[in-house]
């Protein structure tokens, strides 16, 4: 059976509470649609992971979805930070952050069914007082050479959303250029949502080429410009000035951001 | 201090003439990603270079906003992920350097790449670690780039973001730490180089002298046998490929 369905009916796969992951990185890739269906869906009380944050994450925890984050820092690259992101995390949002390679270890050991994965990032970091108190991570001896090393704790996120290049019928998804945590932030999930610039039919992506494999996968949205304004490379480049407007917005917050936030991803969304 | 260079362009020149030709560098947003391209295109074109959004041997001809810009990934070896680059290549050992920036750093090299607090008591936040945590902890050496602003340099970081060379007074090994920690901190006055007896004031820039630059840094620098050595100053050349092509809008360089 066909997996492909319209974005808002993809998107009820996440419900309030949901723990949701991202997939995108800084200013490329972003499922900045998919985000923005959440956002008019008025989804509330979001765990959200994305390894490294961008665009997509600041728009919904600036929209007031989220309610507790976990990542590893993140930005806009030289358009600015995630405003709203660093605004709720000093207004006490609760946050894990992490490395870039400790997180993806912890969603690694979660698409592995491990308990835990040890790893040399993160040791002796201040990240980690506030880490291993809510169970992210621990130092523990290796049980082959009695040295020191940390463990990070499994994670298994609810939903995944992987904004591809090309995605067959069955949801095998092709995603251009760099991967960064891409594949293991699916694999780790309960639940695998692939937005994508293209749909095809059946056997329609270059096996080699898959990077997501339809067998996790349980909707397909055709969302042509999906990541806008973010680049998704193979497609199209980032977009400067909404890119800037964009930060302008996060950076005033409340109303501004709201009023952007309407005005640029929810008032286009409708005639989708 | 001549005017002939821009702060920029002298941090840029001197950590490039650090690097190795045989240098297997993970490199960080701004001055680190422009020093590490100079050095490309000029005195050591053997050197690969990484990125951890998941690119092996990009080089860019553009310039970019930071490593999500695709600009920055142009005409790679190949593409892979975190796991290929943060996993195998500098977790397995294999990354000989890694060159980050910070917003301060202390005696033995530790960053602080997360926070600070204003003189009011309120908490600016940044961009926090990224893979800057894992660079600092798993790569061979570290160099680190940063303007000479006394701000920077404390006694403590505010916040230990990423490791140093020690941990606590003691060398970060003990800990379980596997790569050597900051050895070099370039910056637009000197050169200084972090040992387990403290920071050493290795090189000063040219327009520097050796009083300069401990007069314009709050924490004790050594000084090396003979005197530190002096920069060798921007070529004409190196000058014009940071002017025009690396960095022809001047973000990061002015």
């Amino acid at each position: 059976m066909s997996k492909v369905s319209s974005l808002a009916e993809a998107m009820s796969a996440v419900k309030d509470g949901t723990h949701l992951a991202l997939t995108g990185f800084s200013i490329t890739r972003s499922a900045v649609a998919a985000a923005a269906e959440i956002v008019r869906a008025g989804r509330r009380g979001l765990t959200l992971t994305q390894v490294t944050g961008s665009l997509d994450t600041d728009l919904l925890v600036g929209s007031g979805c989220v309610d507790r984050l976990i990542y590893s820092g993140g930005s806009l690259d030289r358009f600015g930070s995630l405003y709203s992101v660093n605004r709720a995390i000093s207004a006490g949002m609760p946050t894990e952050e992490y490395s870039t390679l400790s997180l993806t270890l912890r969603v690694l050991a979660g698409s592995l069914g491990l308990p835990f994965l040890p790893t040399r990032a993160l040791i002796g970091s201040q990240l980690l007082d506030h880490l291993v108190p809510v169970g992210g991570a621990k130092m523990i001896i290796d049980p082959f050479t009695g040295t020191p090393v940390l463990a990070v704790s499994a994670i298994r996120p609810d939903v995944a959303i992987v904004h591809a290049n090309v995605c067959d019928e069955d949801g095998n998804a092709s995603v251009s250029g760099p991967l960064w945590s891409i594949k293991e932030t699916a694999l780790a999930s309960a639940t695998v949502i692939v937005t994508a610039e293209r749909v095809v039919p059946r056997h329609g992506v270059d096996p080699s080429m898959v990077i997501i494999p339809g067998t996790v996968v349980s909707a397909v949205a055709e969302v042509p410009g999906g990541g806008h304004p973010t680049a998704v490379y193979g497609a199209y480049d980032y977009d400067a000035d909404e890119l800037t407007a964009y930060a302008a917005a996060s950076k005033a917050g409340g109303d501004t951001f709201g009023r952007f936030v309407a005005d640029r991803f929810l008032a286009g969304m409708v005639t989708r | 201090m001549s005017a002939d260079w821009t702060p920029g362009e002298m941090m840029a020149v001197a950590a490039a003439s650090l690097l190795r030709e045989e240098d297997i560098a993970l490199v960080g947003l701004g001055l680190p990603q422009i020093a590490a391209l100079l050095a490309q295109r000029t005195t050591t074109p053997g050197i690969q270079l990484l990125l951890e959004i998941g690119v092996f041997m990009p080089h860019p001809v553009e310039p970019a906003v930071g490593i999500a810009d695709p600009r920055m990934w142009r005409d790679p070896w190949s593409f892979g992920g975190v796991l290929d680059v943060l996993g195998a290549m500098l977790h397995g050992g294999r990354v000989t350097l890694g060159m980050l920036g910070t917003l301060q750093i202390d005696p033995s090299g530790s960053l602080n790449t997360t926070m600070v607090s204003a003189q009011d008591g309120s908490v600016r936040r940044f961009n926090g670690s990224g893979g800057g945590n894992d660079i600092a902890s798993l790569a061979g050496r570290v160099f680190v780039v940063m303007r000479h602003d006394s701000r920077k340099f404390r006694p403590a970081v505010e916040f230990l973001t990423s490791p140093g060379r020690m941990l606590n007074g003691r060398p970060r090994a003990e800990y379980g730490l596997s790569g050597g920690g900051t050895t070099a901190i370039i910056t637009d006055r000197a050169i200084l180089t972090i040992t387990d007896a403290g920071a050493v004031l290795a090189s000063v820039h040219p327009g520097q002298t050796p009083e300069s630059v401990i007069g314009s840094t709050p924490m004790p620098l050594i000084m090396p046998d003979g005197g530190p050595d002096e920069t060798a100053a921007p070529t004409a050349t190196q000058q014009r490929l940071l002017r025009t092509e690396l960095d022809p809008k001047g973000w990061y360089l002015s």
